[in-house]
C-alpha cells in the first residue's frame, strides 16, 4: 500500500480505497457507501493549526484508516437502543469531522489503529506495513524554536549545552523530532526534542473523543469504553514526560550485558529535562534498509532472535509491554547488535495483571484447557466462561491461542509464515467485528504488543526458537523473584 | 544646585525599579504614581519629570525590554535562517525579555498600542510600533524582497503580532508554549501573504 497517492487519478484512488475499506454485508457490502462517505469527507477543510497537521487526509493510508474509524464507529451503534443510535450517516460525517480536527489523536488512532480503528482487509504484506506506519509524523519544528525549548528547558542555547548540535532534524520521534549532537566529552548522542503543548492537545483530544463516542453511553460495554479511554490518555500523557521515559530506559539498560547483543542506549541525565531527552547515539539502520541490503536468512533469524529475546527480558523481569514496538523503534546495527531505543509507551503490568498473565502461560504450557478458559474469561471480564456467549467464548479462545502459539513450538519458530500470521490477523478482526472487544484496558497495549512486534518478525521473514527463549527467559523469574 | 547626570540616572532606574515592583504585586491599574513616588523617595512633583504618566512609565519598560530584545536577536541570528523562522526568533526574543513584565503588561499594551484612533497617542508606544516594524522590514529585506512591503501587509503583520501579544500575556502554559505554536502559524499566514504563493497549495486538505 502507498502512503501518498498524489498521482494517482481520482477514480484509482477510488478503487484503492474501496479495495482497502471494510464492507458490511448487510447494509454496504461492495464498501462504496463508506468509500465515498471518507472521500466526502477527506475533501472538507478543516482549520488545523500548524501543530496539529500531523495527519494528513488526503493520502490513502490516511483515508483508510478514517474508514476504519468509521466503520468501528457505526458497528458500535448497531448495538444501541433506538434513542441513542445515530440516525443516520449524516451524524457519522458530524463526527468524523471532529475527528479530523483532533490535534494528536488522529495520528494516535493510528498508533493504535489496530484496536481503535479496527483492521485493514489487505493481504498481509500490506497490512505488516500498514502497522509500521501507525506512527504520526509532525511537521518538523523550524531551529528557531527548538532554541526557544533549550532556553526555558536549560537557559542554553543548543550550540552552548552541547560541543556540536545539528540544526536539522535526522528523526520524527512521537510527539518530537530527534537531532544529533556532540557532548563537550566528544560523546555523540540523539537528543530528541518535544513539540511545545502535545500534553494539552492530547487532554483536548480525548475530550472530543468523549463527545464523540457519546450516543454509545447506552451500550452494555460504555464503561468498558471509557475505562479503556483512560488508560489510552495516561499512557499518552506518560509519553509526554521525557523524565520518566528516561527512567524506563536506564532501567532497561541494567537488563542486558555486551554478550546479549542488544542495546539500550545510555541517557545523559545532564542533558535531558521533561521535555528534552538526549540518549547516546546508535549507529545503524531501520528495517526498510535493512531488509533492502537483501540480508540472509541468517542475518534476519540473528535480528529475530534479538528482538524476541530484548522484549522477552523486559516483559519477564519488569514485567513491560512494549507498547509502540514499530520499527522506528529498532536499530539494526552493524555489527548485528539489536538498538532499542525508544521506550515512551511503556506499559507496566500491575502485580494482577501479571498473576493473571502468567497464569494463562502456564495454562497454556500444561495444555490445562479449563484454566485457559477460566483466565481469557477473566480477561474479559467475565467471572467465569459459562457467563460468555459460546461464540464469543470461541472467538476469544482462538485468538489468544494465536497469540500463545509460538510458546509451544519446540525448535524454530518461523514469524515469515504467512498462513501464521494471516490468522492472527483474521482472529482480531472477527473479535472487532462482532464487536467482542470488551477486556481489561491492559490488552490495548498487550495486543500493540504482540501484533506490533510479529509484524515486524513477519517482514523480516525471520525464525527464532521463541520456546527455548521464554524457558530461559522466565526462568529468572522462578528463581530469583519472590 | 544642579543634580549631577549620574544622579538623574540612578533616580530614573529607581523609579523604574519601585514602579516594577508595585505594579507586579499590586497590579498596574491598582498602582497610583504617588505609590511609586513614594517608593522611589522622591516627591509626587519630581517624578513627572521624569515620568509624565504611569503609562509612560510601564512603556518605556517595555520598550527597554524590547530593545534588549533586539540586540538579543541580532546577537542570536546566525544568517541561516528563512524568513519565517528568522521572523519567529525576532519575536521569541523580544518576548523572552518581556516575560518578567508579563503579570502587569495585559493593561499597559491595551493602553499604549491599541491600534483604534485615541485623543493622545501613547509616544513611547507608537516608538515601540515603528522600532519593531523597521525590523521587520530590514528582516524581509535580508530575504529577496526588494521593495518595501505595503502598508496592507505590515497592517496584517502588526495585527497578527498584536494578537500575538494579547495572547501571550494571558497564555498560562508551561513557559507560555502555546504561544509559540500561534506565533509559528501567525508567521506563516504573514509570509504566505507577502509571498503571493500558498507555499503548501493546501497540502493538508489535499483531494
Amino acid at each position: 500500500m502507498q502512503t501518498e497517492n498524489g498521482s494517482e487519478s481520482p477514480a484509482l484512488q477510488m478503487k484503492m480505497l474501496l479495495e482497502a475499506l471494510p464492507k458490511e454485508s448487510a447494509t454496504d457490502p461492495t464498501g462504496i457507501r463508506l468509500a465515498r462517505l471518507i472521500n466526502r469527507i477527506s475533501r472538507q477543510k478543516v482549520p488545523v493549526s500548524s501543530f496539529s497537521r500531523f495527519w494528513i487526509l488526503g493520502s490513502l493510508q490516511a483515508k483508510v484508516t478514517l474508514g476504519y474509524f468509521a466503520y468501528w464507529l457505526r458497528s458500535r451503534f448497531v448495538d444501541a437502543d433506538e434513542k441513542g443510535r445515530l440516525k443516520s450517516e449524516a451524524h457519522l460525517a458530524a463526527a468524523l469531522q471532529l475527528f479530523g480536527t483532533m490535534g494528536y489523536l488522529r495520528g494516535a488512532v493510528m498508533k493504535v489503529g489496530q484496536l481503535l480503528a479496527n483492521l485493514p482487509e489487505v493481504v498481509p504484506e500490506e497490512f505488516a506495513e500498514v502497522l509500521s506506519a501507525l506512527h504520526f509524523e509532525a511537521p518538523p519544528m523550524h531551529y528557531a524554536l527548538v532554541r526557544e525549548v533549550f532556553l526555558d528547558e536549560f537557559g542554553r542555547e543548543p550550540e552552548e549545552v552541547f560541543a556540536s548540535f545539528d540544526r536539522q532534524a535526522f528523526a520524527a520521534a512521537s510527539l518530537g523530532q530527534v537531532h544529533r549532537a556532540r557532548l563537550h566529552s566528544g560523546e555523540e548522542v540523539a537528543v530528541k526534542i518535544q513539540y511545545p503543548g502535545i500534553a494539552r492537545t492530547i487532554k483536548a483530544d480525548l475530550r472530543n473523543l468523549r463527545v464523540l463516542l457519546q450516543p454509545l453511553c447506552l451500550t452494555r460495554d460504555w464503561q468498558n469504553t471509557l475505562d479503556k479511554l483512560a488508560d489510552l490518555e495516561q499512557m499518552l500523557l506518560m509519553e509526554t514526560d521525557y523524565e520518566q521515559e528516561a527512567r524506563f530506559g536506564k532501567d532497561a539498560r541494567l537488563f542486558f550485558t555486551v554478550d546479549d547483543r542488544v542495546v539500550v542506549p545510555r541517557v545523559y541525565d545532564d542533558y535531558s529535562t521533561k521535555r528534552v531527552l538526549t540518549t547516546e547515539y546508535l549507529r545503524g539502520c531501520h528495517l526498510d534498509e535493512f531488509l533492502a541490503g537483501n540480508p540472509s536468512q541468517k542475518e534476519r533469524d540473528q535480528f529475530t532472535t534479538l528482538l524476541i529475546v530484548a522484549t522477552f527480558r523486559l516483559y519477564y523481569r519488569l514485567h513491560w509491554f512494549l507498547a509502540d514496538p514499530h520499527p522506528g523503534n529498532f536499530i539494526f546495527m552493524e555489527d548485528g547488535r539489536l538498538g532499542m531505543i525508544d521506550f515512551g509507551c511503556t506499559r507496566v503490568m500491575t502485580d494482577e495483571e501479571w498473576l493473571l498473565i502468567s497464569e494463562l502461560e502456564r495454562a497454556t504450557l500444561e495444555r490445562d484447557e479449563a484454566s485457559f478458559k477460566r483466565v481469557t474469561a477473566k480477561a474479559c471480564l467475565f467471572n467465569d466462561p459459562e457467563e460468555m456467549e459460546p461464540e464469543r467464548l470461541e472467538i476469544l479462545l482462538r485468538g489468544v491461542h494465536w497469540n500463545m502459539e509460538p510458546w509451544l513450538k519446540d525448535g524454530l519458530f518461523d514469524f515469515g509464515d504467512r498462513e501464521f500470521f494471516m490468522r492472527g490477523i483474521d482472529s482480531l478482526m472477527e473479535m472487532t467485528r462482532k464487536r467482542y472487544t470488551r477486556g481489561s484496558p491492559l490488552y490495548l497495549w498487550s495486543n500493540r504488543f504482540i501484533f506490533g512486534g510479529r509484524a515486524i518478525c513477519y517482514r523480516m521473514k525471520g525464525r527464532c526458537e521463541v520456546k527455548n527463549i521464554s524457558t530461559r527467559e522466565s526462568a529468572w523469574h522462578d528463581a530469583d523473584y519472590v | 544646585m544642579r543634580i549631577s547626570e549620574q544622579a538623574k540616572l540612578d533616580s530614573r532606574a529607581r523609579i523604574l525599579e519601585k514602579a516594577a515592583e508595585l505594579f507586579i504585586g499590586k497590579g498596574f491599574e491598582d498602582t497610583t504614581t504617588r505609590d511609586i513616588a513614594l517608593a522611589a523617595g522622591l516627591a509626587a512633583g519630581t517624578m513627572f519629570n521624569y515620568f509624565p504618566s504611569k503609562e509612560t512609565l510601564a512603556m518605556t519598560m517595555v520598550t527597554e525590554a524590547l530593545g534588549q530584545g533586539m540586540e538579543d536577536f541580532r546577537r542570536r541570528r546566525t544568517g541561516e535562517e528563512e524568513l519565517t523562522e528568522e521572523l519567529f526568533l525576532f519575536i521569541a526574543s523580544g518576548l523572552r525579555r518581556l516575560r518578567q513584565l508579563r503579570p502587569f503588561l495585559g493593561p499597559v499594551l491595551e493602553r499604549s498600542l491599541s491600534p483604534f484612533p485615541r485623543k493622545s497617542v501613547c509616544h513611547e508606544g507608537e516608538a515601540a510600533r515603528l522600532g519593531h516594524l523597521a525590523v521587520v522590514q530590514e528582516i524581509i529585506g535580508r530575504h529577496g524582497f526588494t521593495a518595501a512591503p505595503d502598508y496592507v501587509a505590515m497592517t496584517i503583520y502588526w495585527s497578527l503580532y498584536l494578537g500575538i501579544l494579547a495572547f501571550w500575556t494571558n497564555d498560562e502554559s508551561p513557559n507560555q508554549e502555546e504561544s509559540r505554536g500561534l506565533i509559528d502559524y501567525s508567521l506563516r499566514c504573514f509570509v504566505q501573504v507577502i509571498s503571493g504563493t500558498i507555499a503548501e497549495r493546501g497540502a493538508a486538505h489535499a483531494n
